[in-house]
């Protein structure tokens, strides 16, 4: 099967309906990747989130996945819009990595671990179950998100590949 | 805010003789002839960042180093994984092509370098503006480049838009890239600065 890929940017949402669908995420560091599936419809929703909180911004147009609180509602706009359900949703997430591990360096810097939380809080409000994630350390993962199986495929550096 | 050309000269004249005194520096260090050249300075918005050396991705090694001063923000050097491996090559006096991987000794080496190379630039451009700028100390890490910079850029974006991407060459060859990360209100005062000085 040939597949048509879609990549989404820092803070970007991609979508796709149909089994040849993937959508990816390259190098997310704190990032998360958030992929949304109703798996009857065959509809994904993939978001690259930055931050954890709109409240963080200087205002001003932002892309539609940049924060976490905003990010979750219009993925799962973009699901319906493309005739997924819902009631069907499911969550699968990975990254929010500290990638400087080094006392002292962080504070502000440790944003991944606000991201992990402000996504699984957003997913909780608008109702949506999360059923895998691979989240935190200190090492990159890029991700594929697969419309077919809804698995999402994370890959690293040095610490091999797993499936979602 | 407006910058010029002049301005830009200005600070492309701080960022050879942060090039220059890096060379000077690993050359004392290693077996010597270590030269740093052809800076190519670029003004990059934040989301491109990660696209200098092959992709968000791609594997880099990035020696990163966060500023305080009068400059707020983030400095780093960064190589591509065949680069890291090349200089590695240089800095150990080990036959160009002898390396095959990246082995404890080779990014210690490179963590050596990044940081020396961040802390001339960084004073060749305190000394050019009058700034004072304070690296704290360095961190090297070896990932995707993307990944690198995300908590950077994430920081960033609660205030800041744009990125000083100084590329350079080792020996004439070997690409390397200083990054100047400042937040929106030191990028302002520094082009400030520059645009004053020219």
């Amino acid at each position: 099967m040939s597949r048509h890929t879609q990549v989404a940017g820092l803070g970007e949402l991609v979508s796709g309906v149909g089994p040849d669908q993937v959508l990816v995420c390259y190098g997310l560091g704190s990032c998360i990747g958030l992929a949304l599936h109703d798996p009857v419809a065959q509809v994904g929703v993939l978001a690259h989130v930055v931050l954890p909180d709109s409240s963080l911004g200087r205002g001003g147009k932002a892309p539609p996945a940049k924060y976490a609180d905003i990010a979750v509602p219009a993925a799962v706009a973009e699901a319906a819009r493309l005739g997924g359900q819902p009631s069907r949703l499911v969550a699968r997430m990975a990254g929010g990595a500290r990638m400087f591990p080094v006392a002292g360096l962080n504070g502000t810097l440790d944003i991944g671990a606000r991201n992990i939380e402000a996504v699984r809080a957003a997913l909780a409000a608008a109702g949506i179950r999360l059923i895998a994630e691979d989240t935190g350390g200190s090492y990159g993962r890029t991700v594929q998100f697969f419309i077919d199986t809804g698995h999402l495929v994370v890959s690293t550096v040095g610490r091999g590949e797993h499936v979602l | 805010m407006k910058r010029t050309e002049a301005g830009l000269q200005v600070l492309r004249s701080a960022m050879e003789k942060g090039l220059a005194d890096s060379a000077a520096a690993l050359s004392a260090m290693t077996t010597g002839g270590i030269q740093l050249t052809d800076p190519e300075l670029r003004l990059l918005p934040l989301q491109k960042v990660s696209e200098i050396a092959g992709g968000p991705a791609c594997v880099v090694v990035a020696v990163y180093l966060r500023i305080h001063g009068d400059l707020h923000g983030h400095a780093m050097f960064l190589f591509s994984e065949e680069s890291a491996l090349r200089v590695s090559e240089l800095l150990k006096g080990d036959p160009p092509g002898s390396a095959a991987k990246l082995d404890e000794e080779g990014l210690s080496a490179l963590a050596e370098a990044g940081n020396i190379c961040c802390s001339a630039c960084l004073s060749a451009l305190s000394d050019q503006t009058g700034l004072v700028i304070l690296p704290t100390p360095p961190t090297v890490v070896q990932d995707m480049a993307g990944a690198i910079l995300d908590p950077v850029i994430s920081h960033l974006y609660m205030g800041g838009d744009e990125t000083l991407v100084v590329e350079t060459r080792f020996n004439h060859g070997i690409p390397g890239y200083f990054l100047l990360l400042p937040d929106q209100d030191s990028m302002a005062k520094l082009i400030a600065v520059l645009e004053a000085l020219q």
